[in-house]
């Protein structure tokens, strides 16, 4: 049995890394005593992952743990005691038990939405900018290689982001995009902004932008998007 | 609910969660849950000040108090502190976002000297005034205790009051204080409430004292300039561990800390009598928790944190006197949980070798062991009950069962060290790599000789004695890095320009407060880090106070020198240290009053309390 979980990374944490969260919910886990499956060895490992990995600062309302269950478990009990050791800044939000060998949601995850408030000058253009964007055939972006100290690779933007929704709300602009999700890579919504400030002049303050992740799914071979989860709890 | 520095802010420094809170465990008292609050603030970074049990202890004492908000600051990074001067924001909380100038209390721990310069740019940070004498009935009162208030002189200008010994117990007593002054409406202001406080055993009020020097500088005398004040204040001491409580449910911080693991305190105190030792002397006498009540606890904490792995922490926790028997049914009760035990260090023996086998089943990193000096007279001089034979027993041990690496600690610049001594350090590195050779028929034993130079501290035997200077001391590390260029002998030292620093501020008096605060006002921090330590920088502020480094490190004291810090007692007599002084100089071995016969320190008689070995003492629980 495997036990998959959609939790939030809220604002008071968003700063915590992946490999701090990764921790986090390993030892809200073991505080709250789920029968979790253990790797076999010397150095017995919890069998259990997360599907995709958030950007230091960003946080979300849609990331997805998976367990690998020793036991069977009653689950809106078990959702409580997990809920309880977990820390502030960690919601659950909703869960689901699959079969061991179902997929994983790492390989599963093609789609990615978000929403990103970022204060940017009044006297701009940003509609324009907004629309050049969303007409543009191709977009290149020198995307930094991960540990390479300062090597990088050229992506192709739109192959992962289409299409920008855009609005003005005071002195920010609020973005909402939807970003794939392919087996050799995705984009961080930071990596967005940079190209929209670089290529686009659009005079964002990137360092202050708050970033959300408000959802992340699969998508079926229409390009429809597809829940992660079956219905079975709702927090 | 916390307020939070801005995004871009902490978007721009390095691991920016130390500054967010949040963690599982914290506690976050309301407005109206909160009559008196007190933050606990460790002068050094996140990851250091996390692991430090101290706090955590009283973290938890104090939050148990009702009407009582205990929270926690530490000190930022110099990223963060840069982005926060630029931005004007004060350092705050990490529980509430509070300023610091805007708790009841803000109690600093004193870890070592070398963190001073940031208990100073800390409250700064907190809008704090940073002498005593210039805080209003507005400002917070600035508190102290960890080890170094044994001489909390160089400190006396900016900490109102400290608190002597462990604090379990007097906290609550100082909260329990404030809260009275609090609700008859805080009479008489701040100097009222030093006038009730000093009347608590093991506070010290530093104001409440004057200091008379001779002509030569050396001090004249101390006196209390107030009728309340206690002409010595003794530490305060808890004299049953298995009475006060001990934190179950502490906080699990998101990121690694440097002691990222349940810390289980098995015992207080240590008796072993090695003269160098601020610890063993200050820390009397030897109490053990029970081990019934140990393995009670160490249940509690692995359900409450999720940790894979518990410390036994103690000075010395190879001497708990039930440690065998405890080990095993820790490992039989948890093994299932995949949770491990590990020990902070061991003792130079098989005994030793044999416990680190069965706690660390897998991993084969090396061991550490620390004969501290190289000759036998050296040892003797130092009471460090250690013979070469003991340490060929114990590598043997490791060798056979698998080791390969092994780390030896030492320290040079010890009394009476001569340069044979220094050059016996090479020689035992080298036997013990024969020893290997010996045990296993192959040759490639790594050993690693770290060596730290000793720094004289106070309530020591040691504290009548001159520290080496610089150059002796960079004399003697060339000396014996020659004799190690052995091939798989790793030699490891660094500069002692930090220990000359430390020994000013360990054995210094009050006119050291001027140093201190000029070296800050020219950029000294986090002093414990050698990127931003300067020796020159601290040569000149304490030369530009007038004062000389040589006069607290490099002179030796006369028998009868008033000592600065002598009306604080850790309550092991001066009678004794000074016996203890002229055993050392004729290489004569004190033993442990553990095992052995009181060795007359004085402290059992004076604050009324008495070892506690479950085992010597035929307890029923060591029995099984
Ligand atoms: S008074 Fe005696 S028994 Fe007590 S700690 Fe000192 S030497 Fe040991």
């Amino acid at each position: 049995m495997k036990l998959r979980i959609k939790i939030t990374k809220d604002a008071g944490i968003r700063f915590i890394s992946h490999l701090e969260y990764v921790r986090t919910i390993e030892r809200a886990i073991r505080r709250a005593k789920l029968p979790v499956a253990y790797s076999e060895g010397f150095n017995p490992h919890m069998k259990f992952s997360l599907a995709s990995a958030l950007g230091v600062g960003v946080t979300s309302e849609a990331e997805f743990v998976e367990i690998e269950l020793a036991e069977e478990i009653d689950l809106p009990s078990t959702m409580i005691k997990l809920a309880v050791n977990l820390p502030t800044g960690i919601r659950i939000l909703a869960a689901d038990l699959a079969d061991t060998k179902a997929d994983k949601l790492m390989a599963q995850a093609g789609g990615a939405d978000y929403k990103v408030v970022v204060p940017c000058r009044e006297d701009c253009n940003w509609q324009a900018a907004v629309d050049r964007f969303n007409e543009a055939e191709s977009v290149l972006f020198q995307k930094p290689i991960p540990k390479g100290r300062g090597m990088t690779k050229e992506i192709e933007v739109k192959s992962f982001i289409d299409h920008l929704e855009a609005e003005r709300a005071g002195d920010n602009l609020q973005l909402t995009f939807s970003c794939k999700i392919t087996p050799t890579g995705s984009m961080k919504a930071a990596e967005l902004l940079l190209v929209l400030r670089d290529s686009f002049e659009l005079p964002l303050l990137v360092e202050k932008a708050d970033i959300l992740r408000t959802d992340l799914y699969a998508v079926d071979k229409d390009g429809k998007k597809m829940p992660l989860l079956k219905p079975e709890y709702i927090a | 609910m916390t307020k939070q520095f801005p995004i871009d802010i902490l978007s721009q420094v390095q691991k920016p969660a130390r500054y967010t809170g949040g963690e599982f465990g914290s506690i976050i008292k309301t407005a109206e849950d909160t009559k008196v609050s007190i933050v606990l603030a460790f002068p050094d970074v996140y990851e250091v000040g996390m692991s430090y049990l101290g706090f955590k202890i009283l973290y938890h004492i104090l939050n148990k108090e009702e009407g009582v908000a205990a929270e926690r600051v530490y000190a930022p990074w110099v990223d963060m502190e840069a982005k926060m001067r630029e931005n004007a924001l004060p350092l705050t909380s990490q529980e509430t976002g509070k300023t610091l100038r805007d708790f009841d209390f803000v109690g600093f721990t004193l870890q070592y000297e070398l963190s001073y310069t940031n208990i100073l740019n800390m409250l700064d940070l907190g809008q704090i005034p940073l002498f005593s004498k210039e805080r209003t009935d507005e400002d917070p009162f600035v508190i102290a205790g960890g080890p170094c208030v044994y001489n909390p002189e160089p400190l006396a200008d900016f900490v109102d009051f400290f608190i002597i010994g462990e604090g379990e117990e007097i906290i609550v007593e100082l909260m329990d204080a404030y809260k009275q002054w609090q609700s008859e409406g805080l009479p008489g202001g701040r100097s009222e409430f030093l006038q009730r406080v000093v009347r608590i055993d093991g506070i010290y009020v530093p104001s409440f004292y004057d200091v008379e020097y001779l002509p030569d500088g050396k001090v004249a005398k101390v006196k209390a300039n107030n009728p309340m004040a206690p002409a010595v204040v003794k530490k305060r001491v808890v004299k049953d561990m298995n009475t006060i409580s001990f934190p179950t449910a502490p906080i699990v911080p998101f990121g690694e800390i440097v002691h990222d693991r349940i810390m289980l305190e098995v015992f207080r105190g240590c008796t072993r009598g090695c003269r160098f030792c601020h610890a063993g002397m200050v820390y009397r006498p030897v109490r053990e928790r029970k081990p019934e009540l140990l393995k009670q606890l160490a249940r509690e904490l692995v359900d409450n944190t999720g940790y894979n792995e518990i410390s036994l922490v103690s000075l010395s926790t190879a001497d708990y006197s039930c440690l065998a028997p405890l080990i095993h049914d820790l490992i039989t009760e948890l093994k299932e949980e995949k949770v491990s035990i590990s020990l902070p260090s061991l003792r130079v023996d098989s005994f030793s070798v044999d416990l680190a086998k069965e706690v660390q089943a897998v991993r084969k990193s090396g061991l550490t062991f620390a004969p501290e000096a190289g000759s036998q007279r050296m040892r003797n001089v130092i009471n460090k009950g250690v013979t070469e034979e003991d340490l060929m027993n114990a590598v043997g041990a490791a060798f056979e069962s698998g080791w390969s690496t092994v780390k030896l600690y030492f320290m040079i610049g010890l009394p009476g060290e001569t340069d044979e001594d220094i050059l016996a350090i090479a020689e035992l590195a080298k036997a013990v790599q024969y020893k290997y050779f010996q045990v296993t028929g192959h040759r490639g034993a790594k050993v690693t000789v770290s060596v730290s130079s000793f720094v004289p501290k106070p309530y020591t035997p040691f504290q009548w004695k001159g520290q080496d200077t610089i150059e002796e001391i960079r004399r003697k590390q060339m000396l014996l890095k020659d004799a190690l260029k052995v091939k798989n002998i790793t030699y490891q030292y660094h500069d002692s320009v930090t220990s000359v620093i430390e020994g000013v501020f360990a054995r210094g008096d009050r006119r050291l407060g001027k140093a201190l605060y000029l070296a800050w006002q020219r950029g000294a921090k986090f002093d414990g880090w050698s990127e931003h330590f300067s020796y020159s920088r601290w040569l000149e502020a304490i030369s530009d106070c007038g004062l000389d480094k040589a006069f607290y490190a490099n002179r030796d004291r006369d028998i009868d020198e008033i000592f600065p810090w002598e009306h604080i007692q850790p309550a092991v007599s001066r009678a004794f240290l000074w016996n203890e002084y002229q055993k050392s100089l004729r290489e004569e071995l004190t033993e442990d009053c553990r095992h052995g016969k009181c060795s007359g320190c004085g402290v059992c008689p004076n604050l009324d309390v008495k070892i506690i070995d479950w085992k010597e003492q035929g307890h029923d629980e060591a029995k099984n």
